[in-house]
C-alpha cells in the first residue's frame, strides 16, 4: 500500500564562493518507494533550487550519485525511502559528500582525482596474450570467467574507498579491483608489471582486512575475497 | 552582458571530442592506434567518462559470426531495413553489418568480458527482429556480457582512451560550434567545476553527445540527456534529420522508467495483460515477445487503452506484466542479475517468484545530425561541413531509419566510431591548424547565460519541466495525432515564451546546477519543437513514429526529414533521399530490400 514519510535531511553544504561549509535542515514529505535522488530533486524543485548534488544513470550502473546516508557510503539511486527508515530506524538522515576527493559544491565531489588511482593502476590490457591458433576470439571457458567475472561489475562509486579503514597512501578496494581483474584475465600478459603493482608500498600492504569494502560495495562485490586471494600469493 | 562571461583560455589539441561515451572514445582509440603523435580532447558532462550513459547499456550487440553454419550477414541487413520500416539507409547497413564480427574482436581482444559457451567462444543470445532466412525464425546474434554489455564497451574504450593519452575535460559541456569560412574549427567548452569558458581549437570537432529523451514522463536515459549536441548543430544553422523518429522501449520499469532490457525476453521472458494473457501471439504471431520495439510498445499501449492493462499502487501508473518466473534460476543469476536486482531495488519485486510492472519508455533517438557513410556531418544532402564529424546516437548516417532494432545501437557506435576515428586521423594529417579564437567565439552561449543571470520573472523551472513532459508524452508520444501535434506545438511556444521569465536564486558560475538546468530546459524545449514540427509534416505512420490519422506508410514520405531551426519556432525542413544502394545494386536478394510490407 501507498504511504508516505516525513522526513529531515540534514545536508552538508559547501559554497566555494565565500568557503561557507554548513549544515542545511529541509523537512520532506517522500512517498514509500521514492529514491534519495528523487528527494533531492525535490528540494530543488520545492525549496532551494541552489543544493547541488550529482547523479547520472540514477538505477545503480554509473556510480556518480554515491553519498554517505548516516555515515554509510550508499549509491542514493538506489536507496528507497521505506528502505532506508527501515535500515536506519530513523527518518532523521544525515546527507553527506564521499570523502575520497576535494568538495566543489554542496555534494558535488571533483571525482577526477578519486579517479586519478583507478588510472595509475592502468586499467586496460597492457600487452595482450597472442591470438588463438584457429583464429577469432581468445577462448575463455565459463570456469575461468567465473572466478573473476564479480570483480569486473565495479562501477568505481567509491564507496568502498569512502569506508576503507586506511586512509593514506593506499590505492584503494576498487583500484586494487582493477589491477586484480587484469591478473586474473587469461589475456593479460604482463602480469609481473602487475604484481609489482599489486605488491607495492600503495598495494597490498596497506590493506588492514577490515572488510569494510565488501560489507558496502552497493554491487555485493566481494572485493575483500579478492584482495586476499592477492595476500595469500594466489597471483605469484 | 555581465564581463562575467568571457573566454579564459585557450586549448589546441588536434581533435576535439564533445560526449565521452561509447562512439567518442571508439573514435578515440582509434585515432590513438593510427596516429599515435595526434593529441585528443574528449569533453563530458559526467564526473568521469566511465560514467557515460553507454553504460547503462544491457542487452548486446548484433553481429554475425562467420563460424555461425546457420546465419548470415545478408539476414542481418535485411533484418535491419525491415526493422526500420524501409527508411534506413543501404549503404550503412551493407557497412555496419559487414564489421560487426571484427568490431567484436576488437573489443574482445582490448578486454572486454564477453559471456561465454561451454567452449570458451563468446556467447550470443536472441532479440527482438533479428531472424534467419528473412524473417522466418529467430537468430542467436546478440553478442553480450551477461546484462551489462554497454558497462563492458565503456570500460575497454574508456581505458583504451586512457592508454592513448586522451586529455578529458571532466562535468564540462560544450556550448557553442566554432567556424572560420564555414570550416568548424572546435568549440567553447564550459567548465562547471570552475564556471570558466574554455576555447578548443582543433582541426577536426567530433560529436557524439548520446540521446536526448529527458523531455518525457518516462525515460531511460540518463540525467544528462537533454539536447544539447543537437542545439549546438541547429544553432549553428545546420540541419539535424528525422527527429520525429523517437523509440519508446517497450519494457521501461514503472515509475522511474529504469530499462528492463529486451535480453529478459530474449532469454524466454513474456508479456501479460492483467488478464494473465500472454498478448504478444494476437499482435506477432512468428516473432511474439520478441518483434521488433515499436511494434510492441504499440501493443502495450493498446492493451493499456482497451483496459486490459493495470495501475501501479505506487506510482499510479498504467503498466502490463513482464513474466520471468518460469525461466530457470541460472538464468536469474548469471544472465540478468542486474536486471532482476533492479526489481527488486526500485519495485520491490522479486522477479523468480512474481510479475515485474514494465510499460514502455523514452529510449532512444533514431534521427540525429546527418552524416555520410564517413560520419561525416552535411550541411545539405551531399554537402559536408569540413571539419565535423558525428558518430553514436547523436548522428544519423542512417543505420536504424525510423526503428531500431535492440543490439544495433550497441554495434552501430563501436563500427561507426571506428570509422570516424579512421577519417579524422587521415583529415587531421593534411588539414591546416584551427588558426586564432574566432572574433566572436562565445557570444551566443555569453548571450544565452546572460540571459539566465539576468532574469528577474516569477515563472517556476520545476512547473515547466513538469508541462513539458506531460505535453510530450500526451501529444508527441508512442500514438500521434495531427491535431495533438499542432497543440503541441503551439504550446511549446507557450512554455518557452515562460522559460524566459524564470530567475535563477543564485547566480555563481561554478557549479550552479540550476544555472545549467535553465540551459538544458531551453535544449529540451528547442529539440521537442523540432520533434513536433517533423512529425507533424510526416502523414503517415513509419516505423515509431505511429500518427493514428494517417496509420500506413505512404510512398509519398519516403524520405528523410530535415529541420532547420536557428529561430525558435521557426523550423524549415528539407529531405535526403533514403539511400537504397542494395536494391539498385541488384544483387542476390535484393528484392528483399525494396518496398517490403512489414509483418512479424
Amino acid at each position: 500500500m501507498s504511504e508516505a514519510y516525513e522526513l529531515t535531511l540534514k545536508i552538508s553544504r559547501y559554497d566555494p564562493d565565500n568557503g561557507r561549509s554548513w549544515i542545511q535542515s529541509y523537512d520532506i514529505t517522500g512517498g514509500r518507494i521514492l529514491r534519495f535522488v528523487d528527494l533531492f530533486r525535490k528540494i530543488n524543485d520545492e525549496q532551494d533550487p541552489t543544493l547541488a548534488w550529482s547523479s547520472s544513470c540514477e538505477h545503480g550502473q554509473c556510480g556518480t550519485c554515491g553519498l554517505k546516508i548516516n555515515g554509510k557510503p550508499l549509491l542514493t539511486c538506489e536507496l528507497l525511502v521505506e528502505n532506508a527508515v527501515r535500515i536506519f530506524k530513523t527518518t532523521t538522515f544525515t546527507v553527506e559528500p564521499l570523502t575520497v576527493a576535494p568538495l566543489i559544491r554542496d555534494l558535488v565531489i571533483n571525482m577526477e582525482e578519486a579517479y586519478e588511482k583507478v588510472h595509475s593502476v592502468k586499467p586496460y590490457i597492457l600487452r595482450p596474450a597472442p591470438e588463438h591458433p584457429d583464429g577469432d576470439e581468445y577462448r575463455i571457458l565459463p570456469r575461468v570467467l567465473e572466478t573473476y567475472v564479480e570483480a569486473t561489475r565495479c562501477i568505481n562509486c567509491f564507496s568502498c574507498a569512502t569506508a576503507c579503514v586506511t586512509r593514506k597512501n593506499y590505492l584503494g578496494p576498487n583500484a586494487m579491483l582493477a589491477n586484480i581483474v587484469r591478473l586474473m584475465d587469461p589475456r593479460e600478459t604482463a602480469k609481473q608489471e602487475r604484481r609489482d603493482i599489486l605488491y607495492s608500498e600503495r598495494g597490498t600492504p596497506r590493506c588492514r582486512t577490515a572488510q569494510a569494502c565488501s560489507y558496502v560495495c552497493p554491487k555485493d562485490i566481494d572485493i575483500a575475497h579478492f584482495i586476499a586471494l592477492a595476500k595469500e600469493g594466489e597471483f605469484e | 552582458m555581465t564581463d562575467r562571461l568571457h573566454i579564459d583560455s585557450i586549448l589546441t589539441p588536434d581533435v576535439l571530442i564533445i560526449g565521452a561515451g561509447g562512439a567518442g572514445l571508439r573514435c578515440a582509440a582509434e585515432i590513438g592506434e593510427r596516429r599515435p603523435g595526434i593529441s585528443v580532447v574528449a569533453v563530458t558532462k559526467v564526473y568521469s567518462p566511465q560514467k557515460s550513459h553507454t553504460a547503462a547499456a544491457q542487452g548486446g550487440m548484433a553481429a554475425v559470426d562467420p563460424n555461425d553454419p546457420v546465419d548470415k550477414i545478408i539476414y542481418h541487413m535485411f533484418d535491419t531495413w525491415k526493422g526500420s520500416d524501409c527508411s534506413a539507409d543501404q549503404n550503412i547497413i551493407k557497412k555496419v553489418c559487414e564489421s560487426a564480427w571484427e568490431q567484436i574482436l576488437w573489443l574482445e581482444r582490448h578486454g572486454m568480458h564477453f559471456s561465454r559457451t561451454e567452449e570458451g567462444r563468446i556467447a550470443k543470445r536472441p532479440f527482438g527482429g533479428h531472424m534467419l532466412n528473412f524473417g522466418e525464425v529467430k537468430a542467436s546474434r546478440a553478442c553480450y556480457e551477461a546484462d551489462r554489455t554497454g558497462k563492458g564497451i565503456m570500460d575497454t574504450v574508456w581505458g583504451e582512451a586512457l592508454r592513448h593519452g586522451v586529455v578529458f575535460l571532466n562535468q564540462s559541456v560544450a556550448t557553442e560550434l566554432l567556424f572560420r569560412n564555414g570550416r568548424c574549427v572546435g568549440a567553447v567548452v564550459f567548465i562547471e567545476q570552475n564556471g570558466k569558458f574554455v576555447a578548443v581549437l582543433a582541426k577536426a570537432t567530433v560529436m557524439a553527445t548520446g540521446g536526448k529523451t529527458r523531455m518525457y514522463q518516462v525515460s531511460s536515459n540518463c540525467r544528462q540527456n537533454t539536447g544539447d549536441g543537437l542545439v549546438l548543430v541547429l544553432q549553428a544553422g545546420l540541419p539535424v534529420m528525422d527527429l520525429e523518429a523517437v523509440q519508446f522501449h517497450p519494457t521501461g520499469i514503472v515509475g522511474p522508467g529504469i530499462l528492463a532490457s529486451e535480453a529478459l525476453r530474449g532469454e524466454g521472458g513474456i508479456l501479460r495483460n492483467k488478464d494473465g494473457e500472454p498478448f504478444m501471439e494476437r499482435y506477432a504471431p512468428t516473432a511474439k515477445d520478441l518483434a521488433p520495439r515499436d511494434l510492441v510498445s504499440r501493443c502495450i499501449m493498446t492493451e493499456i487503452r482497451e483496459g486490459r492493462g493495470c495501475i501501479h499502487p505506487d506510482h499510479k501508473l498504467p503498466h502490463v506484466w513482464l513474466d520471468l518466473r518460469h525461466l530457470p534460476e541460472y538464468v536469474h543469476k548469471t544472465r540478468i542479475q542486474e536486471v532482476c536486482g533492479f526489481f527488486c531495488k526500485f519495485v520491490g519485486v522479486d522477479p523468480q517468484r512474481e510479475l515485474c510492472p514494465v510499460t514502455p519508455t523514452a529510449h532512444y533517438q533514431m534521427g540525429g545530425a546527418p552524416t555520410n557513410e564517413f560520419g561525416e556531418v552535411e550541411r545539405r544532402p551531399g554537402e559536408i561541413v569540413p571539419g565535423l564529424y558525428a558518430c553514436g546516437e547523436f548522428a544519423a548516417a542512417s543505420l536504424h531509419g525510423h526503428n531500431r532494432l535492440g543490439t544495433n545501437s550497441l554495434l552501430e557506435l563501436i563500427t561507426m566510431g571506428r570509422v570516424v576515428g579512421e577519417r579524422v586521423a587521415t583529415y587531421v594529417h593534411d588539414a591546416e591548424d584551427a588558426g586564432p579564437v574566432p572574433q566572436d567565439a562565445g557570444q551566443h552561449v555569453f548571450r544565452r547565460f546572460s540571459r539566465y543571470l539576468e532574469s528577474g520573472g516569477h515563472e517556476r523551472y520545476a512547473e515547466i519541466r513538469k508541462a513539458l513532459k506531460k505535453l510530450m508524452t500526451e501529444k508527441v508520444g508512442v500514438f500521434r495525432t495531427g491535431e495533438g501535434l499542432q497543440e503541441a506545438v503551439e504550446e511549446l511556444t507557450d512554455l518557452k515564451e515562460r522559460a524566459g521569465r524564470m530567475a535563477l536564486s543564485g547566480r555563481s558560475l561554478v557549479m550552479n546546477q540550476e544555472l545549467l538546468q535553465f540551459w538544458e530546459l531551453d535544449h529540451l524545449l528547442e529539440v521537442s519543437m523540432v520533434i513536433a514540427f517533423g512529425a507533424l509534416a510526416r502523414k503517415e505512420s513509419r516505423g515509431a513514429h505511429c500518427r493514428e490519422d494517417y496509420p500506413k506508410r505512404s510512398p509519398e514520405f519516403h524520405y528523410h526529414t530535415l529541420a532547420y531551426m536557428t529561430e525558435f519556432g521557426k523550423v524549415t525542413l528539407g529531405k535526403r533521399a533514403i539511400d537504397m544502394s542494395i536494391f539498385e545494386a541488384r544483387g542476390e536478394h535484393h528484392e528483399k530490400f525494396g518496398i517490403i510490407e512489414r509483418k512479424y
